[in-house]
């Protein structure tokens, strides 16, 4: 990948071992520069490992990883001067207050202007006269948030972002995710919760237990999920055909009731139905929160799409 | 604000960070000296209790420093530099280098600077910076409490003896850190940091003040770290040149050591 290519990031067969221990073992993803990429998985797939891999606070044990057309350990201080991380576990020093900490990380990589650091600490409501110590885990998240989004950088990676903040923040947070989107930047958002990822992100990649099992839109991983479907007949249900329907799971009839789960496409149980009189058909689409689940228990390790 | 880094900060800010630390060093190092400079009057010229001494066997008088205690040098050797100074500088040495890399680390406080366009090896040095600057701080202070000291309580020595002793001593800590930074580099286990450090310092006391009793042991003193800051009695000699070299160079290389092992290594995640 050249320097100036449609990519902001490329990680091709990544894998860290930690001893016997395979952390991450062979992700290959490529996020578009000003896209917000989701990146997905339940608590120890691998996330934080792989961003710790692409800020080369990690050596990865095989694979490659470009960062904005850059090597992360051959040109590490370019690439960290392009980027903004906002770590998942977050251990800032006790005794500073939130102006000395944005003023160190300001002398360390520039481009944080005291406009841009006012503005938002009075977004994120934010008091940054007060010593780290004082802070709620909450109110030390918006300082995190703050030094991602202060700095000019061209790739945002956010690690568990909006982890212990109030929902009032949460929207902030998506309103910054939109505005650094709408300058271009691309956004690297690793969540475990879903609905934070939802509304902001592009395209998504789905990690567990340290490979991708699903990847694309929100919309293609939602249509990916089960559904629960319910069928009111005008007669008897056919239930015996319903039940022989590729994909229908937990089959049950009561009186002219059907209920199942479908978990595969829709097409066959629509061409049977069209067969039989229906008064009434629901297909729920499934929550988020369930889909992804349900694609982090069901989906085999390696297999993504 | 200005838009251009300034890789100074990664001094700065760990220097700072142990400002209350190297307060406390440099109040107790003053203290230890006033306090024991204060008593040179009672022992000045006193014959007796060189007799007193006497009666002890020589060579626990030469492993603690107590010999000739009446004279000026003899004093100070037994106060302050053949054992407390000494391994106050060692254990302050270690415990900055550690507090400045391993400890912070361990707590997780690094990956927020090596996010940013800095290098590893631009942030340890960094901290190894840091840490020696405090280390010229405490010897800074422990000279002019001495020589406020004497001053005061009449304690007359020559000013090279005095400056030699100090930075000879303050060169124990030197090592002492760089043994820290060697292993911090390679693991950041404060531990084990601590461990390694204060175990060498604490061995080559050991050698340096108890190898000489012994005829089989006395040709192995070389070995001692101690020996070659303190060996030649630099209170009464003043300090050869290879002396500081010899704990400068190792100490070079130690942190060397430390900065290429940290380079190479995965950062502990918090």
């Amino acid at each position: 990948m050249e320097q100036g290519s449609g990519l902001a990031l490329r990680i091709a067969g990544l894998v860290k071992d930690y001893g016997s221990v395979h952390a991450v073992g062979g992700i290959d993803l490529e996020v578009e520069r000003g896209q917000v990429y989701g990146f997905l998985g339940p608590n120890g797939a691998g996330k934080s490992t792989t961003i710790r891999c692409i800020l080369d606070l990690l050596r990865p044990t095989s694979g490659r990883i470009e960062v904005l057309g850059l090597d992360p350990r051959r040109d590490g201080v370019e690439v960290r001067g392009r980027i903004a991380y906002m770590p998942g576990e977050l251990r800032l020093p006790e005794r500073m207050t939130g102006h000395q900490l944005v003023a160190t990380i300001e002398r360390l990589r520039g481009g944080i202007s005291d406009e841009r650091r006012d503005a938002l600490a009075e977004r994120l409501d934010l008091d940054l006269k007060r010593r780290l110590r004082d802070l709620s885990s909450g109110n030390r998240r918006k300082i995190a948030l703050l030094l991602a989004f202060a700095a000019d950088a061209e790739l945002l990676i956010l690690d568990e972002p909006t982890s212990g903040l109030d929902p009032l923040m949460q929207q902030v947070f998506q309103q910054l995710v939109a505005e650094a989107r709408a300058e271009g930047k691309t956004v690297f958002l690793s969540s475990h919760v879903l609905s934070e990822v939802q509304r902001a992100a592009d395209r998504v990649a789905v990690l567990r237990a340290g490979k991708i099992v699903a990847m694309g839109t929100v919309e293609e991983l939602r249509g990916r999920a089960r559904k629960r479907v319910e069928v009111w007949f005008t007669d008897a249900p056919p239930a015996t055909e319903l039940a022989a329907v590729s994909g229908i799971v937990n089959p049950l009839t009561e009186g002219r009731h059907f209920s199942a789960v479908l978990d595969g496409p829709i097409q066959p149980l629509i061409e049977l139905l069209a067969r039989h009189p229906v008064a009434s058909l629901l297909v729920e689409e499934p929550d988020l929160e369930e889909a992804f689940l349900d694609l982090f228990a069901k989906a085999p390790v390696g297999d993504a799409a | 604000m200005t838009n251009r880094p300034r890789p100074l900060e990664l001094i700065a800010t760990p220097f700072k960070g142990s400002w209350r630390a190297g307060a406390v060093w440099a109040l107790v190092f003053a203290l230890f000296i006033v306090a024991t400079v204060a008593f040179w009057p009672a022992f000045k010229g006193s014959t007796a209790l060189n007799d007193a001494l006497k009666t002890l066997p020589a060579a626990m008088l030469q492993a603690f420093g107590l010999d000739d205690f009446a004279t000026p040098a003899g004093y100070l050797r037994g106060g302050l530099y053949d054992v407390l100074i000494p391994l106050m500088f060692a254990v302050a040495g270690a415990m900055f280098a550690n507090s400045a890399t391993s400890a912070e680390e361990d707590a997780g406080r690094i990956e927020m600077y090596l996010a940013q366009p800095v290098t590893r090896v631009a942030f340890m040095t960094g901290r190894i910076v840091s840490t020696m600057l405090w280390l010229v701080v405490l010897v800074i202070v422990v000279l002019v409490a001495q020589v406020l000291s004497d001053v005061l309580f009449d304690l007359q020595i020559g000013a090279n003896q005095i400056i030699s002793t100090v930075v000879l001593s303050g060169l124990i800590g030197v090592f002492s850190a760089a043994i820290a930074i060697a292993v911090a580099g390679i693991t950041a286990r404060p531990g084990l940091v601590l461990g390694v450090s204060l175990t060498v310092a604490f061995l080559g006391y050991i050698v340096a003040a108890l190898f000489p009793i012994s005829d089989v042991l006395k040709p192995w003193v070389g070995i001692s770290p101690w020996d070659w800051a303190l060996g030649g009695d630099p209170l009464v000699n003043g300090g050869e040149l290879w002396r500081y070299l010899a704990l400068i160079v190792p100490s070079a290389v130690l942190a060397i050591v430390g900065v290429v092992a940290f380079n190479r290594r995965d950062i502990r995640a918090a």
